[in-house]
Parts: C-alpha cells; sequence; structure tokens
C-alpha cells in the first residue's frame, strides 16, 4: 500500500442524516447513513444524493478519528447520484479537530480488470475497506426513479466494480491503490454478487465545480427527445455504420416537439458537432451534450427523416425533474406534491396544475372524505390549484378557522368532488 | 278461442303453482325444465376456449337467456362460436344461436334447436299472474343450481330466506345463503318465479396459515349466488331480445367517467339529499356536447325528475346509465345540471354509439406474430386523443416468442407507422402487412408504436 492510501483512509467519513419525509398525510422525520469523502481543506465532503438531498433537516459527519461534526447541504444533483457537504467549519476550529483530504484521479483511465477499493460504512460499519477490480468501465444505467423516486443516470455511465458494496456504502470512495478517488460508490444490486456501481471521478469533477458555482443544483437543459441506440437499424434508415443516434420518443410540448422532431427521426449533428449513437453506452454522453447548452439557447439539429436531411432549430428549456415540491397539509393528514411538467407529461394530463396526493393519514379529514394516494387534486373551494401555495393558503385558513372544504380531485381521467370536513 | 286455449295450456303446465301445498320436490323436478347449461368457443388467434355458463328459458321460441359477464365484451363477435345447450342431468347437447347482448339489461340471449325446444318449459309459466311476486322479509325461498359438465350438469336444490332487499339499482333480494347458481331462477314455497339469481356478492375472509396470520380476503362463489333479482326487473323485459347480433341499436349520451356526488358535498353545495353525478368529460363529438353539456357539469335530474337516492352512493351513476341504455338513439335525453352554482336546463337527443371494441375489424398475421385491430373510438378515449383525427392500429394480441414479441411489442401497443410510412387506415395496413407475410425474401421490417403517450421504434426481425 502506498502512503497515498493511509491519507485517503483518513477523509473517509460517515454520515448521518435526519430528513423530513412527508409520504404519510404528515411531516415526519427518518435517519439514514452514508459514507463521504473529503475533498479538500476547507472541509467539502462529496457523497451520494441519496444520502443527502434538501430533505436533510441535520446532517452529522463522522470524522476518520470518530469524532463527530456537523455539515450543510451545499448543493444536490439526483442525475449524477451526487451531492455535496461542507462541514462546520467554525465547530471544527473551535474543537480543533483534526481531517484529512483526499484526490480525485482520473478515471478515464481505469481499465477492466485494474485493482480497486471501496471505502466506507456499509451498514454502519466504519472504515471498512473492501477490495476487487473494475468490472466494466463504461456501464450504461439508467433509472427514472432511481434516486428516492427522482431520476438518475441519464447523464453519465458507470464504473462497475467487484468490491463488495453494501447498504452504507453509499457516498464513499472507489479508489485505486494510490489513494486516488477515481469513483463515489453508488448502488448495488441486492442479492447478486458483488455488482457494484460507482459515478467516475470525471463526472463528480464536473459536478462538483457546477454545485460550487451555481450553489443548490445543477441547471440543465432540455430539448424532450428520448433516445434510442441505432444498433441493427442502420439499414433500415440507410446509415452508415457510427452516424447518427435515433429519436425513439419526442415528448408532446416539448421544444422538440414544437420545432416539428418527430419519432424515429435520426439526430446527424448537434451545432455541427457528429453524434455517434450506435450502441447504449454512448447516449448518456450525447443527453449531457444537450444538458450542458445554456437555457434558452438555440440548437441546430440535422436530422434525418425517410430520404430527406434537414436542419431543425430547437430552443432549449431548463430541465425539470418529475418530482414536484412535497408538502404535507397537517390538518387534513394530506400530503402532496407539485404535479411537475414531466409527471404531467409521463400521465398524460392537459397541464402541469395541480398537485398529487402521495399520502394521507387514516382518520384525518381527507382520508375521511375519500381523498386517496395518487390522486391529483386540482381545485379548492372553486380555485384552481396552480401552484404548491393556494392550497398551502387554503389549509392556512382552515387551520385558523376550520370550515368545510371543497376539492375537486382526478383519479385517472375520473373527477370527484369531496367535502374535508372539521 | 286461440287466447283462451294458451290460457288453458299455461294453467295445465303450472298446476302446482296454483293449487299450492305442492311438496317441494315435485315443484322442483317440474321447474328444471326452465334451465338448461349453455357452452361456447371462443377461437382465438392460437386457441380454442370453452366458456360454460347457466341460462334460464324464456318463451316457447327456446330463447334463453345468460348472465352479462358470461361472455368477454373484448372478444370480437365473430370469435364466439359452437354455441350448445346441455339439459340439466343430460350428457347430450344440441346446437344453438347466439342472438346478441341487450346493453340495458345485461342479458346475453341464446336461442335452443328446434327439436330441444319442446323439452324445454319457458319460465314464465311460472310466474304469477298480474303484478310479479315480490318476497317478504325473511320469506322462503329456493331455486336451482346446476353442478358441472363432468356430472352431466345435474340440478339440485338449494333454499334460503330472504334477508334483504335493495335497488342496485334493480331490485335485487339478498338471501341467507345461496339461493341459486347465477343466470337460474329463484321461486317462493307455492313455486311462483320471484327472481333469477345474478352474479355473487364477495365475501370477505379471514385467511390464516402458516405464513400468515388473518389476512384479510375476498372470495366470490361463481356457480351459487345469494343475490337475485326481483321478477319486476325480469319479467318486463323479457322483450328485450337483440335484433341484431351487435345489439344494435345502442344509445349513446357521450358524458364520460360519471362519479356519484357524495351527500357531505350536496349539502354543502346546498342541495341537500339531493342525488347528483359529476361528469368528467364531455367527449369530442358526442351527443352530450352537441346538447351543451361540459366537463364537470353535475347531473341533478332526468326529465324533470331528481336522481332518485341511491345507496350506496355508486349506485346512482349505474342508474343513469341504465337510462340512457333503456333508450334508443334518437330519444331525448333532458337534464338538469348544476354548473358554477347554477341550475342548467339541457336536451340532449341519443345518439348511436360509435363503433365498439367487440365489433372492430381485426386481422391475425401469424408469420409475424401479432393481431392487427382497427382503431375504434374507444381507444381514442383511452389514449387521450381527439376521436376525430384518429389513425393507425391497435396490436390487439402478440403471439409470445413471434417476431414481433422478440422486437418488444406489446398488446394494446398503438401502431402508428409501418417501414416509415404512416398507418393511415385499417385497410391500409392490413395490405402492407399481407405483403409483408407473404414476402419469403424479407428479413424484417420497422413498427413505430406508441405506448403511454411515449413512442418507439421496434425492428421486427423476420429471418
Amino acid at each position: 500500500m502506498k502512503r497515498g492510501f493511509n491519507q485517503l483512509l483518513e477523509s473517509v467519513v460517515k454520515i448521518d442524516v435526519r430528513e423530513v419525509a412527508f409520504e404519510a398525510g404528515t411531516k415526519r422525520f427518518a435517519g439514514g447513513i452514508g459514507s463521504g469523502v473529503i475533498l479538500s481543506d476547507d472541509g467539502l465532503v462529496l457523497t451520494n444524493a441519496h444520502v443527502a438531498s434538501p430533505r436533510a433537516v441535520e446532517i452529522n459527519v463522522t470524522l476518520a478519528n470518530l469524532e463527530r461534526v456537523s455539515a450543510k447541504l451545499v448543493g444536490w444533483d439526483h442525475w449524477t447520484d451526487l451531492a455535496l457537504l461542507r462541514l462546520d467549519l467554525a465547530e471544527v476550529k473551535r474543537r480543533g479537530l483534526k481531517f484529512s483530504h483526499a484526490d480525485l484521479g482520473e478515471s478515464g483511465k481505469l481499465y477492466p480488470g485494474q485493482e480497486v477499493f471501496a471505502v466506507g460504512t456499509p451498514h454502519g460499519l466504519t472504515r471498512t475497506v473492501t477490495r476487487g477490480i473494475i468490472s466494466n468501465n463504461n456501464r450504461y444505467f439508467e433509472d427514472t426513479r432511481g434516486v428516492n423516486g427522482y431520476e438518475t443516470g441519464t447523464f453519465n455511465t458507470w464504473l462497475q466494480t467487484d468490491a463488495a458494496i453494501n447498504p452504507g456504502n453509499s457516498g464513499g470512495p472507489l479508489v485505486t491503490n494510490d489513494g486516488k478517488v477515481i469513483g463515489i460508490s453508488s448502488r448495488t444490486y441486492l442479492g447478486a454478487n458483488n455488482l457494484g456501481f460507482a459515478i467516475p471521478s470525471s463526472t463528480a469533477q464536473r459536478v462538483v465545480a457546477g454545485l460550487l458555482r451555481e450553489g443548490g443544483g445543477i441547471t440543465r437543459s432540455y430539448i424532450g427527445i428520448v433516445p434510442k441506440e441505432l444498433q441493427d437499424l442502420e439499414n433500415f434508415y440507410s446509415l452508415a455504420l457510427n452516424t447518427g443516434m435515433l429519436i425513439n420518443s419526442v415528448e408532446p410540448g416539448s421544444p422538440a416537439a414544437k420545432a416539428g422532431l418527430r419519432s424515429g427521426d435520426i439526430l446527424l449533428t448537434l451545432n455541427g458537432a457528429k453524434i455517434d449513437g450506435r450502441f447504449p453506452e454512448q447516449l448518456p454522453p450525447i443527453q449531457n451534450l444537450i444538458a450542458n447548452q445554456p437555457v434558452g439557447a438555440s440548437l441546430q439539429l440535422t436530422v434525418k427523416r425517410g430520404t430527406e436531411t434537414r436542419d431543425y432549430v430547437v430552443v432549449t428549456e431548463k430541465l425539470e425533474s418529475r418530482v414536484g415540491e412535497e408538502w404535507a397539509l397537517e390538518k387534513w393528514g394530506l400530503s402532496v406534491r407539485k404535479v411537475s411538467r414531466a409527471y404531467a407529461r409521463e400521465n398524460q394530463l392537459d397541464d402541469a396544475s395541480g398537485v398529487v396526493v402521495i399520502g394521507v393519514h387514516p382518520g384525518f379529514p381527507a382520508a375521511a372524505a375519500g381523498v386517496s394516494r395518487g390522486d391529483i387534486i386540482t381545485k379548492i373551494n372553486d380555485q384552481l390549484v396552480l401552484s404548491l401555495d393556494v392550497i398551502r393558503a387554503a389549509h392556512a385558513d382552515y387551520d385558523a378557522k376550520p370550515a368545510p372544504t371543497l376539492v375537486e380531485v382526478q383519479r385517472n381521467r375520473r373527477v370527484s368532488l369531496y367535502l374535508l370536513k372539521p | 278461442m286461440k287466447f283462451r286455449l294458451l290460457l288453458i295450456t299455461a294453467l295445465l303446465r303450472a298446476p302446482a303453482a296454483l293449487w299450492g301445498a305442492a311438496d317441494l320436490p315435485t315443484l322442483w323436478a317440474e321447474r328444471t325444465k326452465s334451465v338448461v347449461a349453455v357452452e361456447y368457443m371462443t377461437e382465438t388467434e392460437t386457441e380454442r376456449r370453452p366458456t360454460i355458463s347457466m341460462g334460464t328459458v324464456i318463451d316457447t321460441d327456446g330463447t334463453i337467456i345468460i348472465p352479462s359477464g358470461a361472455i368477454d365484451p373484448r372478444a370480437a363477435m365473430w370469435q364466439l362460436k359452437d354455441f350448445r345447450v346441455y339439459l340439466p342431468g343430460d350428457a347430450v347437447s344440441t346446437p344453438a344461436e347466439y342472438l346478441g347482448q341487450d346493453a340495458f339489461t345485461g342479458w346475453h340471449f341464446v336461442r335452443a334447436a328446434v327439436k330441444t325446444r319442446a323439452q324445454l318449459t319457458p319460465v314464465t309459466v311460472f310466474a304469477t299472474t298480474g303484478a310479479p311476486a315480490v318476497p317478504a322479509l325473511a320469506e322462503f325461498v329456493w331455486g336451482i343450481g346446476l353442478r358441472n359438465k363432468d356430472e352431466d350438469f345435474a340440478p339440485y336444490i338449494m333454499q334460503s330466506h330472504v334477508a334483504l332487499i335493495q335497488s342496485l339499482p334493480q331490485r335485487t333480494a339478498i338471501a341467507q345463503h345461496e339461493v341459486a347458481g347465477p343466470g337460474l331462477p329463484v321461486f317462493n314455497r307455492d313455486g311462483a318465479l320471484i327472481g333469477i339469481a345474478a352474479t355473487s356478492f364477495g365475501q370477505s375472509y379471514l385467511q390464516f396459515s402458516r405464513r400468515s396470520r388473518g389476512e384479510p380476503m375476498l372470495l366470490i362463489n361463481v356457480e351459487e349466488s345469494s343475490a337475485f333479482m326481483l321478477a319486476e326487473e325480469i319479467l318486463p323485459n323479457l322483450g328485450r331480445i337483440p335484433k341484431h347480433i351487435s345489439g344494435r341499436p345502442l344509445a349513446w349520451l357521450g358524458a364520460y367517467g360519471l362519479e356519484p356526488m357524495d351527500r357531505d358535498v350536496a349539502k354543502f353545495l346546498k342541495l341537500e339529499a339531493q342525488s347528483g353525478a359529476v361528469v368528467s368529460e364531455v367527449l369530442d363529438g358526442s351527443p352530450a356536447e352537441k346538447a351543451g353539456l361540459k366537463d364537470r357539469d353535475i347531473i341533478l335530474a332526468l326529465d324533470g325528475k331528481p336522481l332518485p337516492p341511491l345507496k350506496p352512493e355508486r349506485v346512482v351513476v349505474t342508474w343513469l346509465e341504465r337510462e340512457i341504455d333503456r333508450r334508443a338513439p334518437g330519444d331525448t335525453f333532458a337534464l338538469t345540471v348544476l354548473r358554477g352554482g347554477a341550475r342548467v336546463e339541457l336536451k340532449a337527443v341519443l345518439g348511436e354509439e360509435p363503433k365498439l371494441l367487440r365489433e372492430a375489424d381485426r386481422k391475425y398475421y401469424d408469420r409475424l406474430g401479432f393481431t392487427a385491430r382497427e382503431f375504434v373510438y374507444g381507444d381514442a378515449i383511452e389514449r387521450r386523443v381527439k376521436a376525430a383525427e384518429p389513425s393507425g392500429v391497435v396490436a390487439h394480441f402478440v403471439k409470445p416468442s413471434s417476431p414481433a414479441a422478440i422486437a418488444g411489442l406489446r398488446q394494446e401497443d398503438w401502431i402508428k407507422e409501418i417501414d416509415g410510412a404512416e398507418a393511415k387506415s385499417f385497410a391500409l395496413v392490413t395490405a402492407k402487412l399481407a405483403e409483408i407475410e407473404t414476402d419469403q425474401a424479407r428479413a424484417e421490417f420497422v413498427l413505430l408504436v406508441s405506448r403511454g403517450g411515449e413512442t418507439a421504434v421496434l425492428r421486427i426481425k423476420l429471418k
């Protein structure tokens, strides 16, 4: 083992998070454990977005020397399952605590078969080191609900390793034998034998820079195409090999749809750059290329449809998660989530107004009236629920002076009226 | 003269009902001649599936009614084959003809062969003259059940007492125990017809096993039922024999997703004990739209009469739907609705129901491994698109492990393009698919399908 590896061990931390959950019709707190790695002398800690999210109300970091110190969320990015924390430096200084930091390595240079180590806190067991190899250095894995219901894996590929990764390893570093962080351990197939996945350090580097620059989250662009690899379809579309990417679906109402793109179109170039989407692993970089364009930018897309090839101009929008903001309306025993544009599209709703019911508290007015999980509340006391504030205000009125409140609810496409009674 | 003769026959054929006091076995033996088992085949792309249900004979022409649930509404009419009638306790069957379904009662009508008719007694013979007999609470009732095919559909007797009479919205008696096979008649002590058994209700049980400690479960007895529709719901509707196998003409309003208004909401809207139904959506080009009905209107009255206060509240929706089905295209349907706090009077003229799933054209391609089905109005509703601009076809069936299945085609996928050309009409699609199917040189073709609002390009390899 090299000296760098010992320094790495001194920079791996355990993270305890207390976060708020809204699902049960009430505000509840839940605890979670993960791992992380300190990246700088000024106390930046890198971990997973599924460990620390904006729902966290309390974050405690246990340093390698077993001292505990509190931390704050700098920002998170569920798309790449990364979150950045900062240790409470005042507390560190006051208590005279010491910690070390690790350096990021170059994930691009990894090769399958290369020895790597995962360090972290599996099941709360601090400073656990497991050993394995890089099983695959370019794994495609996309999950629309992968990070606590949020999308992930659209813009990056993953490192696959057989170093044992267990629950609690999340957010811990995957390192080479010189202690360089080449990935952030993130997920595993439970029940399988050592199929672990980590976010490559090349992605982490980009995201850390973005989170430091923007704070909170990372702004990405969206145009509304769902890509698919061209593999085996080149003949049908009369294309040379390694040319173009198939547009499998165009989301209704999206910038791409407005520009006239259609499913079955072949994207040949983007702002002049050649596109090659022959294999699934090639899709995330292309998606990332689009996401990195400024919001509101005009993109020039060269597209082949049938025998005709022409250019389209698509104006990007800001990328949004399908998961909207959540809230608990406790007097009604009702947890809701704002309908997002992505959710509305996915569920073929007319527009993004309304809130989705994500939980009801048995015995409370909403449950008693017949409101249930999955319903969409579109109107309250004859007022359209265009934002979360509308329903929050109605709830505040009810809290101040309880009175029967009429809600209009959509379930699938059926509309019902319910009365929330004090 | 003829009338009197008929009456005498009726008297002769139903002596026990009139002189009373006949013993139950005698009454039972006479009345088993009114029940049959009906068997038919559903011919799908890859199999022939038999279905057996129980039916009641309603006239001297050998007409038999079987319950609505006996036939899958997704099956095309021409897929229903080889209807046969079995007499109770008889292993021999005779062919029968399927006449179609009546929308109002839901009954399917079947007609027995001429030679079989002589062995059947219409159940109407056992009806009381004048007003249909209504059982009293706690009254003794009995009915007929049929054993399975391997026991030659042997008839047997069931008996119980009336526990409750409800409007669901049909007047329905619920007996304490199972009283007849679904679709078979129920009688009183004197042998007079008092109803026909409906599909049984689910009953809640707790299941204890090594793994579960009292998990609630719902059991439905499909062979015997404790619920029966009263004779007053049966006798006046026996004449509703479909004129055509499709059951047409079918009345249509086009108010989609009727949802009951609950009592609390009614009170809040100052409607007190008024019943109502919320219209979720008014369908494109429907009679409801033409009459000016709007999304979210609350229907309060029909033809000036308030909707009946039924329990559970959900039943009011069935009541309204039955009121449409009872009528014919061209009939008026006058509604009073609540819209933004004001009452609005509307007069709709019912139209003819658009083509139904069971009437949709379809064609199976064995080499490709799927059935293309015509895109009908119901498909447009389900896929949330305007009914006026439908194109494409629906994959009605995908054969497992076929080229289409391997390529990822799934049942109910909406096929929008074939080999890059828009699937404009069913005729164009079937021509194109037939060409692909017969072209042995073909190595592959490409479909663009839509599924839940998202599309996908599928490459179907034939070689």
